[in-house]
């Protein structure tokens, strides 16, 4: 029985696998071929790779936790050049070992850093290295086989993983893409074809962020990026000058946000750039780059994206209806971007719209505006040659006339229109010590308050129109683990006028809540500013980076269901919550407009100032705070950056949250951030 | 029978054992398993001879050989799933709550029914369900585990007498980095119903080893692991297992881990080789369970510190953030340290080739040095490395 049953299973897996081969075999034939192609082709650049060790160095940079473990380096020549991610130093250790495949260990110095690859080469002392052999660019084709090796897992042997090419020119041109597995365990490796000829350097990147930790919390998803060796090589000789190669600056802004939708018109050329030296101006229209024709600002970013200081850029502009050509050489630095100031603050008015010019409210005193002998009630109707219509416009034409510059002023007084000549001045650094507060009256139509008055969920469409906000003070408690907040609208809140608001950020273990909204109600209701006091999801830890987005969409949702002014919204941070507050504001700078750090620095190295995003500072604490010197180097530093930027020091204050005089000061700050 | 399929395996495992680096080397292994596990153990019963056993091991070697350059061994991708699937199970038991997951993985290892799969919370039930790729479902029962292998033996309640198919775990394979491979696991409960296992393709990454210390990898397993490309650790995917493209067993799939080395979660499986012994002695009832180390207090769980580097006659800069480098700050006249030329500003770099990335590390492997043991040394002096060596001095009764 038992026999026979065996016999018919030997027949039957005779029948079973011969049929397969006759329509299979080439399947698994390939399968194997396959296979063995991927082992040769890492054993062929396995001599290339080197192991690289650090010691010493930061555990955590931008609330990223580093890794300390080994990471990967190519070998670019016999004596001793290896390139490698620069997130692999991010850590910026004390010593860096290299080790290659024939077992030699080295001391490796750190020569330069591509920053706009994301790459750092090194040096080793050491000859007869292997240098990988490079893919030309141009034979890369999207669905081929590619290995992504490090040699970070195992000392002995390469670790691999294979896929295919995603894409070429990924991430503005800079980048070939993998669905091969990348991430710390190969960064700094490389991305080989089934030859083992390099096709690139795997990094960590991002289309949407440039900074060194950026992409890599694609790790091991299916997106990885590497830097095309020919790309690398090309730009080697700069490196080993030993100075970081910069992102090449033609340096302009257009006037639509819209990357993928809006057209290339030139929004902004900025003072003393490679577009500003070659003549072009305010409102040229870019037609084409590198003779590639543009129409939309995502492709001129394509074409700029992997561009190094010092490289050429052919621009082609439309003005009127003439074209103007010229070669620019970009540049890796300007000098910061700083907005001339007139010394006004605007009127107030009703956000019906449709006046002609911009009421004067207040007038700095000693400002250009002063000089003018401008005073309140006075109108101004033109500047530039640009008829003004609201506010807002009125900065931005201000914020385009460097200091010192001049501009003619055209001002209506008692009805009569007088053309004056503006000497512009820098943005002062001292808050105004009397700020009269700007009338608000009182809304026309009072509808009766809710009786349960439930606070509506986010983006609830309902919301608007058919019910009045809430006023006063209320809130959210939710569940555990979750994010609570609450908020203070004034009494008298009038949707006609736009609020200041204030986005209070509570350090860990203590919102705090009882304390600022006591001490803040007085002045939220005379100069008209919402509270909204956030909460960690977890109080006693504090805030964490990923609950970034929590008050991102809280703030949003606000400005949504109230009247708030975009050019009046501040974080306030205090203690130990001042980093999270200034994570947010540098990350945020479509939104947030200020920020108020009491008692806390700034650690974060602040980005460029930009015309597009006004951002203003306000440092505050005691003098008698331990701080208090660090404080105002810190406001130093940030005026050195041509931001905006006070430091208010309280009298006899330890370290503590700020008393009346000092909440005095931070409501006559957030008061004057309109001024022009 | 029973002897006679051991016997033939201890004969293929002594063919295969060769060097990690002879290419193919794991070709020759798939052939001669694949065969063995086909039509050789079948002439093996027809003809029914222990005596015979030898020469049918060469008989069945040469017979692969022959094959070899045609296409008689291997199988494509598609006929490996259908072969393995049947094989896998899904394992229902403890947890669902506080993010715990009440499911998991296993492969069947016996035609009786067990069933190796991980030690883990989900075994935590007196008794715990099973389904097999079919739908069948049984209850099964732990009949043993070794925690220090993450390793856990389960037998199905099979009364019956229904035989399954089967790994056997003494075929269990290595394979080099670049072998493409499948994993077969019920991660994240997706194979919820009457139906097989989910499967992913990848290739190893690496061979490795963890070692569960100093808290780089918080895991009760340590030894070698294959480390796989694709994304074969989720929850609920422990358990499972790691083939061959061709079908032979590799690893068994192990619990999610995150390498503090590079802060990255790992995917990985621990070799069925490793575990086979256990597995077997498991079955037979002739287990002994080793020392569960998370219940063993005789282990210190502080770090001794034994020796310091002054006793060596040298002091290291003050330790002032997480990751100092272990400089030499100052060395004392005619000690060990002076008389093999340290010298302040060297960086310590190596402790006995271990890579010492801050003073705390430093001291924490001087500390673990004892009496009798060697010094040695690599520092950086300059750009140079240099090595020195000395001898660990005898600590007296005291402190």
């Amino acid at each position: 029985m038992m026999k026979n049953a065996s016999l018919m299973l030997l027949i039957l897996s005779c029948f079973a696998s011969t049929s397969a081969f006759a329509w299979q075999a080439p399947t698994r034939e390939l399968e194997e071929a396959e296979e063995q192609a991927f082992k040769r082709a890492v054993s062929q650049v396995a001599p290339s790779l080197v192991r690289i060790e650090t010691v010493g160095g930061l555990d955590q940079v931008q609330n990223f936790l580093l890794g300390n473990g080994p990471t990967t380096g190519l070998v670019l020549s016999a004596d001793g050049y290896v390139i490698s991610s620069s997130f692999n130093f991010l850590s910026k250790p004390a010593s860096i070992l290299v080790t290659t495949t024939d077992g030699r260990r080295m001391t490796a110095k750190v020569i330069a850093n591509d920053t706009v690859r994301s790459l750092t080469l090194l040096k080793v002392e050491a000859d007869g290295l292997v240098p990988a052999r490079a893919a030309a660019k141009e034979s890369i084709k999207v669905g081929q086989w590619a290995i992504a090796v490090g040699r970070a897992l195992d000392a002995n042997a390469p670790n691999v993983s294979v896929g295919i090419v995603s894409a070429v020119n990924r991430v503005w041109g800079k980048a070939i893409q993998t669905d091969a597995k990348v991430s710390p365990v190969n960064y700094g490796g490389v991305l080989v074809d089934v030859d083992g000829t390099v096709l690139g350097v795997l990094v960590p990147l991002s289309p949407q962020d440039n900074s060194t930790v950026a992409g890599v919390e694609w790790y091991d998803s299916g997106i990885g990026f590497a830097i095309p060796l020919t790309d690398v090589l090309a730009t080697l000789d700069r490196l080993k000058q030993g100075k970081d190669l910069r992102a090449g600056l033609a340096e302009f802004t257009f006037a639509s946000t819209d990357m993928f939708g809006g057209d290339t018109k030139i929004d902004r050329v900025r003072y003393d750039s490679p577009m500003y030296r070659a003549g072009f101006k305010d409102g040229d229209q870019i037609l084409e780059l590198d003779g590639h024709k543009v129409t939309r600002p995502a492709q001129v970013k394509h074409v700029l994206g992997g561009k190094i200081e010092g490289e050429k850029l052919a621009i082609t502009i439309k003005r009127g209806n003439e074209t103007k050509q010229a070669d620019l050489t970009l540049v890796g630095e300007l000098p910061p971007f700083e907005a001339g100031f007139l010394g006004v603050l605007p009127t107030r008015e009703k956000l019906a719209g449709g006046a002609e010019g911009v009421g004067v409210r207040w007038v700095y005193p000693d400002s250009p505006a002063a000089k003018l002998g401008l005073k309140p009630r006075d109108r101004i109707v033109k500047f530039r040659d640009q008829a003004i219509t609201s506010a807002a416009q009125l900065i931005d034409q201000v914020s385009r006339v460097r200091p010192t510059e001049k501009a003619a002023v055209v001002v209506r007084r008692e009805g009569k229109e007088q053309t004056l000549e503006a000497t512009l001045a820098g943005y002062p650094a001292d808050v105004p010590k009397e700020l009269p507060t700007s009338p608000i009256e009182a809304a026309i139509e009072v509808e009766p308050k809710k009786p349960d008055g439930k606070v509506e969920a986010d983006g609830d469409k309902k919301a608007e129109g058919s019910d009045k906000p809430r006023t006063g003070r209320f809130g959210e408690e939710v569940a555990d683990s979750k994010n609570a907040w609450w908020a203070f609208v004034p009494e008298s809140y009038n949707p006609a006028y736009g609020y200041s608001l204030l986005a209070w950020l509570h350090p860990p273990g203590d919102t705090l809540e009882a304390t600022i909204f006591d001490s803040w109600k007085l002045e939220a209701e005379r100069r008209g500013i919402i509270l909204l006091g956030l909460k960690a999801a977890n109080v006693g830890a504090g805030w964490q980076a990923n609950e970034a987005e929590f008050v991102h969409e809280m703030v949003v949702s606000f400005q949504k269901k109230y009247s708030i002014d975009a050019g009046r919204v501040v974080l306030h941070g205090y203690d130990k919550s001042g980093p999270f507050a200034t994570h947010l504001a540098f990350k945020h700078r479509d939104v947030f407009r200020g920020l108020i750090l009491a008692a806390s620095l700034i650690t974060e190295r602040p980005p460029e100032n930009l015309p597009e995003y006004r951002l203003q500072f306000q440092l505050i604490c005691g003098s008698k705070d331990p701080a208090h010197a660090f404080l105002d180097r810190n406001a130093n530093s940030l005026r050195q950056l041509k931001y905006p930027a006070n430091f208010t020091s309280l009298p006899d204050l330890e370290h503590r949250y700020p008393n009346a005089d000092g909440v005095d000061a931070m409501a006559r700050w957030i008061d004057s951030l309109d001024r022009l | 029978m029973g002897d006679c399929k051991l016997r033939i395996a201890k004969c293929k495992l002594q063919i295969e054992r060769q060097p990690d680096n002879v290419p193919y080397r794991d070709r020759h292994g798939a052939a001669a398993t694949e065969f063995r596990s086909g039509r050789s153990l079948t002439v093996a019963v027809r003809l029914g001879s222990r005596l015979m056993q030898f020469a049918i091991c060469i008989l069945q070697f040469a017979i692969c050989n022959a094959f070899l350059t045609s296409d008689a061994r291997a199988q494509t991708t598609r006929d490996t799933i259908a072969a393995v699937q049947p094989k896998v199970v899904k394992i229902f038991g403890a947890g669902g709550i506080k993010g715990l997951a009440s499911h998991g993985t296993g492969f069947l290892v016996s035609k009786e029914g067990h069933i190796a799969t991980i030690w883990s919370h989900v075994l935590d039930a007196d008794v715990v369900g099973v389904v097999l790729s079919d739908g069948r479902r049984f209850t099964a029962k732990v009949l043993g585990a070794e925690p220090q292998l993450a390793l856990a033996v389960l037998k199905l309640n099979n009364e019956d007498g229904t035989e399954f198919p089967f790994f056997h775990v003494d075929e269990a394979i290595s394979a080099g980095s670049g072998t493409r491979v499948l994993g077969f696991s019920n991660m994240f409960n997706v194979a919820a119903g009457d139906e097989p296992v989910s499967v992913v393709h990848g290739v190893i990454a690496a061979k490795t080893t963890i070692e569960a210390r100093r808290g780089v990898f918080d895991s009760p397993y340590s030894g070698p692991v294959f480390v796989v490309d694709g994304v074969t650790n989720n929850s609920g995917a422990a358990g499972g297992v790691l083939t061959t493209r061709d079908g032979l067993l590799l690893g068994m799939i192990g619990l999610e881990l995150r390498n503090a080395k590079s802060n990255t979660w790992m995917n990985y499986a621990i070799p069925v080789k490793e575990l086979s012994s256990s597995i077997s002695q498991i079955i037979s009832g002739k287990f002994e369970q080793k020392r569960d180390p998370r219940s063993d207090d005789t282990e210190p769980s502080a770090k001794p510190r034994r020796y310091k580097p002054l006793d060596f006659g040298f002091l290291l800069v003050p330790d002032v953030v997480d990751r100092t480098p272990a400089f030499i700050d100052s060395t004392l006249p005619d000690s060990a340290a002076a008389k093999v030329g340290l010298k302040p500003d060297d960086l310590v770099l190596f402790v006995n080739d271990e890579l010492i990335q801050s003073c705390r590390a430093l001291q924490d492997a001087i500390g673990r040095l004892e009496s009798g043991d060697q010094l040695r040394l690599v520092v950086r002096r300059g750009n140079e490395l240099v090595n020195v060596e000395m001898p660990v001095p005898k600590k007296r009764e005291k402190e």
